[in-house]
């Protein structure tokens, strides 16, 4: 089928049976022993260098690139954040951890249930623990203060929890009075939360689920 | 006349009968033995015998037949070789046309299946994050798949399924721009996202992990006990793809499927799982070229397909992607082999090196993406342009003033660097 083995560069075999021992031993030696130490010196300093140029080019070629479409071209510069901002972005990311979090874990209850994979009790933990989460993110993300360059963010990912929290909220009605509907009418409230929690989350942190 | 008819009846008669029982328990008897060659680890709905498979080969000779479509919805640049092979890894100074390349460009690949009914069929529904591609990438080339449809003639809204080879944001990208369509994903796909999004990370700060993926202030993935799950499949799902897929489910257009599954006759799921993530599948199309099979990112490169390389190093488990390639050498046994095979990543699209990809075209006002005409069935007249050799077309986008004509074969490259640009999005950081 056209199938082929995989082809080992002939340069990787083994070179014991090469010529060049024979031609280092030169029967007439023309240098004295100064001279022979000087060469020799030489010598181990072109070693030295050549072995840090081809293992500095080698590994560069074959080192698995930290992600698989990271270009080699730099992406447009962009300005360094400032300490505020840096402070900013460091204190986001673990509360940015916990709403992903439990904004998949209600999705995913909400399809296993409609699947039948979840019982009903558990979509109902699952949708109490999210509502919590998101709770705590909104008093999290309330005491943090961003620095004027990126308080649209901010106030885009603390509407996007509130949108998470009433979007558990109407998902809890359906404990309440039976009605399987309002899980329809909770979903455009999470849809719109996860695309801005996205666009913020991109902002910051392109590379958090690189394209593979 | 009548005893000779009667003798002839009763042979041709003797002769079913044996054909039916030595023929038909042939096949039979294979299968307990094929069965037990069950992988270690595999699940009992993702195995498929060798026997089943050329059963499905041999049963779609009777199914309708299809027409297919490949096209382009954004364009990875230069990704070292070596991260996406490790077989093709650059060696500086090599002549080897096997490692004589530091970089690849590769298409993110969709395909369109056409019915005789006129319906629609997707594997895969493409990309969607342009902050992701246009800010920080420097990809190229994407445009919106329904626009991309349009321009080649094919109606979007005839769209009524969606078969997503993984569930990974850049191939399950665009489900939202199909709300009629029935978005098919294997059980498993989801089951390992529940999974991965609690993972435990008590262990040296965490291994694998689903979010928080990078260092937040360098945005470097490296590893543990500095987060990086980034070098797995996990941690393609962000909320918003998640979402997609349970927009589907809530409106019931989804089925959820646990393993081999037949969506109509001629098209037919296969389980790949850990081929690229848990829950991957392929999809076999009946066509007049035989079968063709969809692969999306268990089958990355057709390369690697052809030449038995694993490819994409982001695989669960890389016996699985060699697995799933033998079961595109099975279904296409018949016909042209791993030719039929269809990549998602493949870095010769659109070139008669990949030859079922040969009748390619630039997608007018498309930026610099670009359409093959995979095989036509039921009368369906050709959409390749009539002068595509010779003609020429508006390839820039929309708007775009002056439009910008180039030949219809336009060199990708240059189309790339002097013509593609970036399409309006909401965040420019």
């Amino acid at each position: 089928m056209g199938r082929k083995g995989a082809a080992f560069p002939k340069g990787l075999r083994g070179t014991g049976d090469g010529p060049s021992g024979k031609i280092l031993f030169h029967p007439q030696w023309p240098l004295g022993l100064r001279g022979t130490a000087l060469a020799a010196t030489v010598l181990a300093l072109l070693g030295v260098v050549a072995f840090g140029v081809i293992r500095e080019a080698t590994t560069t070629g074959r080192e698995a690139a930290p992600a698989l479409s990271r270009p080699v071209a730099a992406p447009p510069p962009r300005p360094a954040w400032t300490r505020a901002e840096e402070a900013y972005i460091k204190a986001l990311w673990p509360i940015h951890g916990e709403v992903e979090r439990s904004a998949v874990r209600l999705s995913l209850g909400k399809i296993f249930y409609k699947t039948g994979e979840l019982k009903k009790a558990d979509l109902k933990t699952r949708a109490d623990a999210a509502l919590a989460s998101y709770r705590r993110a909104e008093e999290r993300l309330r005491a943090l203060q961003p620095p004027l360059s990126l308080a649209a963010s901010h106030d885009e990912y603390l509407a996007a929890v509130r949108l998470f929290q009433q979007a558990a909220l109407e998902v809890l009605k359906m404990f309440d009075d039976g009605d399987d509907g309002h899980l329809l009418a909770a979903y455009p409230l999470s849809q719109e939360g996860t695309d801005k929690i996205r666009e913020v989350g991109v902002k910051f942190w392109q590379d958090e689920f690189p394209p593979h | 006349m009548r005893p000779k008819l009667m003798g002839l009846l009763a042979a041709v008669g003797v002769v079913a009968i044996a054909g039916g029982l030595f023929g038909g328990s042939a096949l039979g008897a294979a299968e307990p033995e094929q069965n037990n060659l069950v992988p270690p680890q595999t699940l009992p709905q993702g195995f498929e015998s060798t026997g089943e498979l050329l059963r499905d080969q041999e049963e779609a000779t009777n199914a309708p037949l299809y027409s297919a479509w490949l096209v382009e919805s954004s364009r990875f640049i230069n990704v070292a070789s070596g991260s996406f092979m490790p077989d093709r890894a650059f060696i500086p100074g090599s002549t080897d046309p096997k490692h004589n390349l530091p970089f690849f460009d590769f298409p993110a690949n969709v395909g369109i299946i056409k019915g005789k009914d006129g319906t629609i069929t997707l594997y895969d529904s493409g990309w969607k994050q342009l902050e992701y591609i246009f800010d920080w990438n420097t990809s190229c080339c994407w445009w919106d798949l329904p626009n991309q449809m349009k321009s080649i003639g094919l109606d979007p809204a005839a769209v009524t399924r969606i078969v997503i080879g993984h569930g990974h944001w850049d191939h399950a990208g665009q489900l939202d721009s199909f709300p009629n369509a029935v978005l098919y994903v294997q059980a498993e796909e989801l089951r390992q996202i529940d999974f991965f999004i609690d993972y435990p990370i008590a262990f040296n700060d965490g291994h694998i992990r689903a979010v928080n993926t990078v260092d937040p202030l360098t945005n470097t993935q490296i590893g543990p006990p500095q987060q990086a799950c980034a070098r797995s499949p996990v941690c393609g799902y962000p909320p918003q793809t998640v979402a997609e897929i349970e927009g589907k489910v809530l409106a019931g257009k989804a089925k959820i499927v646990d393993g081999r599954f037949r969506v109509a006759a001629g098209l037919i799921i296969h389980p790949a799982f850990r081929g690229h993530t848990y829950g991957s599948q392929l999809l076999q199309v009946h066509t007049p070229a035989g079968e063709l099979v969809f692969g999306s990112d268990t089958y990355s490169s057709w390369e690697g397909i052809r030449d038995w390389n694993v490819a994409n190093i982001q695989q669960t488990d890389t016996i699985q992607q060699f697995l799933a390639y033998e079961k595109c050498y099975v279904l296409t046994s018949n016909s042209a082999s791993f030719n039929n095979c269809l990549a998602a990543h493949e870095r010769l699209s659109y070139s008669d090196d990949y030859p079922i990809t040969k009748n390619w075209w630039t997608i007018t006002n498309g930026n610099c993406s670009r359409a093959a005409e995979l095989i036509l069935a039921n009368a369906e007249k050709t959409h390749v342009p009539a002068n595509v050799t010779t003609g020429s077309t508006t390839i820039s986008l929309p708007g775009v003033t002056p439009p910008i004509v180039a030949p219809w074969r336009v060199d990708s490259v240059v189309c790339k660097d002097t013509i593609s640009t970036v399409p309006p999005h909401s965040i420019s950081p």
